[in-house]
């Protein structure tokens, strides 16, 4: 029942219903509208604009003027932020967990999709059932004993404990193996007649036809590595160990009333993620819409 | 005879099936269902040590758990938070979404676009923001009610305004995605019912009431269970904002579980609130089951 409702966002045309204000001038409709969408988009933006007018205050004088547009522009503050915490090895740290997190989850994910949505075997409905159930087992209830197993393993502060539990998700697998099911049979069993090998089907016929859906896995998993925090800050808070969000709370805590630098710290965090956001826009509503059926 | 059928199955795709699956299999077990079990089993045992043996305890830890006040003071925080986040962040994507769903509307994608940006930000980074944004000298939200003659609060430090101010944080992290999804939901109802209750003599007001609102049911439910379960686990920005306090007023139940486990490394009644908050996880979505149907997850 949920499922075909959410549907329609993967067409990403916007199509709008046109019983309001129906046979009157479109500036009164906009006008309309845009009273209810600018204050709140005001509202959205302000904690933006506050970040950026604090980033460029000079130091010290964070409270003057406190208004939310820049009167000074002093660009110091991210030389200072930069160089006051290894934001260098944060950004790296993040960059290089992000990677082998987003690989894995298309590599493992994919080859595990395939079995799901393409080969018969006994016990597979079993077992995607036992895949999905994973999907409802918050994090707080396993969080103890993944701590003392890393523990146990010698994995704390390094780089096997912030990669290696995360390589697996089983949403991915889930949005991979729907779009697996959507490929036409008739390209599986023209790969079986040519002796094409199960391996050699996924990655050259399957997955490339499966390119946006691999894509939305691969951009939710980076927003999951970049705005991860509780795990990273349990298992590798080492200064060399730490990612963007776990580094930038040390550094919140070490120049405590800094906060000129503390804006253009939140503000080398935020940047990242918004520009992935926007450069693929298209691909993530569409995966968040599809996302809809978590649950 | 045994032997037989693995061979047939082997021989079938099972092969292929079985090294497909072993990694990511054996990733899951050891990552997920180990440790799920391991929280079961743990939540049994006193330990309040790491250097000394655990010691079973039976149902021990849940007994300490629910005659502690500082708990069920936690629950009812989180249980707040929840509420409120969950509740107001629906209704606002609910309008945002019905207005962005009108004819005629300039730049739709650019609105969309930008309700969605608190979503994809860090939540450290928003979390160091707001404690400028409610600063109670110099911060603009002050600054603001200043200017229209109000002294505001004390945000942070005052243990009326706190939670409230965490939860303005969680509605704005929030409500772009429920206008996505409501968006979406929206577009799936046919154009005609609209026109039809418009010549019927409906006002927009009564036809937003009328068939937009009870046609996006499902969706509504969905939003509820999923902003449930996330506001229910929130944790990065309490931290960073309040550390849950003052006077625990903003102490949320992972707050508390990080305290006991991590700070004070009492395993056992940390895996007993952690058992505790995956039956509360599991209640929200039995509600959703119930109320849309187990499909949901399968429907396609």
């Amino acid at each position: 029942m949920g499922t075909h409702v959410l549907h329609p966002l993967q067409q990403p045309a916007l199509k709008r219903s046109s019983i309001l204000f129906a046979g009157r001038k479109k500036v009164f409709t906009n006008l309309g509208l845009l009273i209810v969408l600018v204050p709140v988009a005001l509202l959205v933006i302000t904690p933006y604009l506050w970040m950026v007018t604090g980033s460029l205050k000079e130091r010290g004088h964070f409270s003057e003027p406190p208004y939310l547009f820049p009167s000074t522009f002093d660009f110091s503050n991210y030389q200072k932020a930069w160089e006051g915490a290894p934001f260098a090895r944060y950004f790296l740290n993040t960059a290089g967990v992000a990677a082998a997190v987003v690989l894995s989850r298309i590599v493992l994910g994919g080859m595990a999709a395939y079995a799901f949505a393409i080969l018969k075997f006994r016990g597979r409905d079993l077992l995607f059932f036992l895949y999905l159930s994973t999907m409802m087992i918050p994090f707080y209830a396993i969080l103890i004993p993944l701590f003392l197993l890393i523990r146990d393993l010698n994995w704390i502060n390094s780089y096997q404990a912030l990669i290696v539990p995360r390589m697996v998700d089983a949403f991915g697998i889930l949005l991979l193996r729907q779009a697996f099911i959507g490929v036409p049979r008739d390209y599986l069993d023209a790969a079986r007649v040519d002796g094409a090998s199960h391996w050699h089907t996924l990655w050259r016929i399957v997955m490339p036809m499966c390119k946006p859906t691999a894509l939305t896995v691969a951009i939710f998993s980076f927003l999951f590595v970049w705005n991860d925090f509780l795990w990273p800050f349990l298992v590798a808070n080492d200064t060399d160990m730490r990612l963007i969000q776990t580094g930038l709370q040390a550094f919140s805590g070490r120049y405590l009333t800094e906060w000129t630098y503390w804006m253009a710290g939140t503000i080398m965090a935020t940047i990242p993620p918004i520009l992935f956001f926007l450069l693929a826009q298209k691909q993530f509503i569409s995966g968040l819409a599809r996302s809809g059926i978590k649950g | 005879m045994i032997r037989g059928s693995v061979l047939r199955w082997v021989r079938g795709d099972g092969g292929a099936a079985l090294l497909f699956l072993l990694p990511s299999l054996v990733l899951l077990v050891a990552f997920c269902f180990y440790p799920m079990v391991s929280a079961l089993r743990l939540s049994l045992y006193k330990w309040d040590n790491l250097a000394v043996d655990p010691v079973f305890t039976g149902l021990g830890n849940y007994i300490r758990l629910f005659t502690n006040d500082r708990f069920w003071n936690s629950l009812r925080i989180t249980f707040l938070y929840t509420f409120g986040v969950t509740a107001i962040s629906i209704i606002m994507g609910l309008v945002i979404a019905w207005v962005l769903n009108q004819k005629g509307l300039i730049f739709p994608t650019f609105w969309r676009g930008l309700y969605f940006l608190p979503t994809v930000s860090p939540t450290v980074a928003a979390a160091m923001v707001w404690i400028l944004l409610f600063n109670p000298s110099f911060g603009f939200v002050n600054t603001l009610l200043r200017e229209v003659g109000i002294q505001g609060p004390n945000w942070l430090s005052s243990s009326q305004w706190a939670l409230p101010t965490l939860m303005t944080l969680g509605i704005w992290r929030r409500f772009g995605f429920t206008v996505i999804v409501y968006l979406a939901a929206l577009q799936a109802i046919p154009q005609d019912y609209y026109e039809n209750s418009w010549v019927d003599g409906a006002s927009a007001w009564q036809s937003f009431l009328r068939i937009s609102v009870p046609l996006v049911a499902p969706a509504t439910v969905m939003l509820v269970t999923l902003g449930l379960i996330d506001s229910f686990l929130v944790f990065d920005q309490v931290l960073v904002m309040t550390g849950g306090g003052p006077a625990g007023s903003t102490e949320v139940i992972g707050i508390l579980l990080y305290r006991d486990a991590f700070m004070n490394f009492r395993m056992g009644t940390g895996s007993a609130m952690a058992v505790v908050t995956l039956l509360v996880v599991a209640a929200f979505t039995l509600f959703q089951w119930r109320v849309v149907g187990f499909g949901s997850s399968e429907g396609e």
